[in-house]
């Protein structure tokens, strides 16, 4: 299949969800856009403004955010997002009825599974494109979630949280379980989201013990649609890598092929 | 009714552009027209080339600030062989509009040599020599800041080609008037200007520069005073036409780089902010030329001091 065009749009946020700390979820529903979705793809979003109007409103026209697609239920798209900065600020302003403004799908999405015994391990943010991947795969695999936040604020549904604090679930990183977690539940592939550290600890178990692994990796991203290279990160092997584009080749990669040294 | 009929063609060195509204190197690939038709666009100018591919510069590259985007990219292409073979026929079979080849060489033989690569190839119709690029180090700018190097380069290929030769120059400089005069002496076509302005951020929890690289290229509407004033002194001192950026996001921008001179503008980073920028800004210039009767020539360079 062709890979689908991106589609830059306006949509009418029809409902929002306040979570704890600085998260919250922002819901559009399109059915027709919804078909074109796939776990691990993302949008760039932004609070709608125009730049004709900046000077009335005083606000300097500032780059789109990219964000993960949370949930998809036939067109009720959902982006799970964290307050950070600017632009996730000005999304964090945003009410039920409000304009967003959307480019997308974009990316590629993670490889759709059977047959395998899964682990999902999430840090943070990277909790959201996670959410989606498993309600694709959860009829015909065996999924174990772990997930890990710096404290109770940065931890959501799923089968075993770690905090590093130890205000809930195990104290520690997430990723010092995962060792134990694979061999017991015999784990045959990995996916993974969150900050870089983590992801590169996975990948480090993960290749020790030979297991496949893909992670989806976030940059700064000025276009998001593969012309300005500014998301660029290190894939390939160390003799033959080459910068690839998070928004274009990524942000799904496979695990082994980053250079994390380099990132 | 009588029917105003807006004159929104422009006019470089040698091509005639049916807009005046272009895009800026490294901002715009055949991504874009998936939201835009070509149409809107005056050229396009590709992505800067150099002769041998470049893996461009270690993440995190990009750092948006309070006004504009710092970025370090490092010029991360194919390479030249890669270009012409891969990336040429479709641009070829894509473009209607015609295709601005930027290139960048690391002494004036690579250039030279390179352009002699270029015009063994249909389908170009101009080229920009990127001499100023802030991200490569002892490359590019080193050129783009000597007069006399200019000049020598402008002298050196503009013998060897019909088509036009567009020399991008960089606001890092102590005057501009002296090297757009150089550019002009030595064959240059047309000028454009301004590439990205050094820049930098600093987290101040860490005390780690945002850029891997520390000192990036500054763009977007923050420097756009600056490069309205080096637009406009530049266009005093010379005769050839300037395709004018830096910081243009609306159409009102681009007017005041029209009154200072400019031939034709050029978007960058607006590009990253809308992706209709292009259609939006040549919309409203065509509507401000209609409602005051009048043609792009009237307008261009008569800013009144």
């Amino acid at each position: 299949m062709d890979k689908l065009k991106p589609q830059f749009l306006e949509r009418a946020i029809y409902s929002r969800e306040e979570l704890c700390g600085d998260y919250f979820i922002l819901w559009i529903w399109d059915e027709e856009l919804g078909k074109k979705c796939q776990p691990g793809q993302f949008f760039e979003i932004r609070a709608h403004y125009s730049i004709e109007n900046a000077e009335e409103t005083r606000s300097l026209p500032k780059l789109f955010k990219p964000i993960s697609i949370y949930d998809n239920a036939e067109g009720r798209i959902g982006f799970f997002i964290k307050k950070v900065g600017y632009g996730t600020n000005a999304l964090s302003k945003l009410k039920a009825g409000d304009l967003l403004e959307l480019i997308g799908p974009l990316g590629n999405g993670f490889p759709i599974v059977s047959g395998k015994k899964i682990l999902l391990v999430s840090g943070g943010i990277g909790y959201p494109p996670l959410w989606y991947l498993q309600k694709r795969l959860i009829k015909h695999n065996l999924i174990y979630w772990v997930h890990g936040g710096s404290n109770q604020c940065d931890v959501f549904p799923c089968d075993e949280v770690w905090t590093e604090d130890g205000s809930l679930g195990k104290m520690g990183m997430v990723t010092e379980g995962v060792r134990s977690l694979i061999m017991e539940k015999k784990i045959n592939l990995i996916y993974s989201c969150g900050p870089i550290p983590m992801l590169k600890e996975c990948a480090r178990i993960a290749l020790e013990l030979e297991i496949e692994h893909y992670c989806s990796l976030e940059a700064y991203m000025a276009c998001g649609i593969g012309v300005c290279y500014g998301c660029a990160v290190p894939i390939g092997n160390t003799e033959d890598w080459n910068y690839l584009r998070v928004c274009k080749e990524g942000p799904v990669f496979n695990a082994k092929e980053v250079l994390w040294n380099r990132m | 009714m009588e029917q105003n009929v807006s004159q929104i063609y422009t006019s470089l060195g040698r091509l005639t552009l049916n807009s005046p509204v272009t895009i800026a190197s490294g901002t715009f690939a055949l991504e874009n027209l998936d939201f835009m038709a070509q149409d809107y666009l005056g050229a396009y100018v590709c992505k800067t080339i150099t002769r041998y591919p470049k893996k461009g510069n270690p993440p995190p590259r990009l750092f948006e600030t309070e006004a504009g985007l710092l970025n370090s990219i490092g010029l991360q292409n194919p390479g030249l062989d890669k270009f012409i073979n891969d990336d040429l026929p479709i641009l070829r079979e894509t473009l209607t509009t015609p295709l601005i080849v930027s290139f960048s060489g690391s002494s004036l033989n690579e250039f030279k040599l390179m352009l002699e690569s270029l015009e063994q190839n249909e389908g170009i119709d101009g080229y920009e020599l990127n001499v100023s690029c802030p991200n490569v180090e002892n490359e590019g700018i080193a050129f783009g800041v000597d007069p006399e190097i200019v000049y020598k380069l402008c002298a050196l290929l503009a013998p060897l080609t019909n088509r036009e030769l567009i020399i991008k120059l960089s606001p890092n400089v102590t005057d501009i008037a002296v090297i757009a005069k150089a550019a002009e002496d030595g064959g240059a076509t047309s000028i454009s200007l301004i590439n990205t302005i050094w820049g930098m951020a600093i987290d101040i929890q860490s005390g780690k520069s945002m850029l891997k690289k520390g000192i990036g290229g500054y763009s977007g509407i923050g420097i756009k005073p600056l490069a309205l004033a080096l637009t406009y002194r530049a266009a005093k001192a010379v005769d050839i036409p300037i395709i004018a950026m830096g910081g243009i996001y609306s159409w009102q921008d681009a007017l005041e780089f029209f009154w200072a001179g400019a031939s034709a503008v050029a978007l960058g980073t607006a590009n990253f902010i809308d992706p209709l920028a292009v259609p939006k800004v040549y919309e409203g210039i065509d509507n401000f030329l209609r409602e005051r009767n009048c043609t792009l020539n009237e307008i261009i360079g008569k800013c009144e001091v």
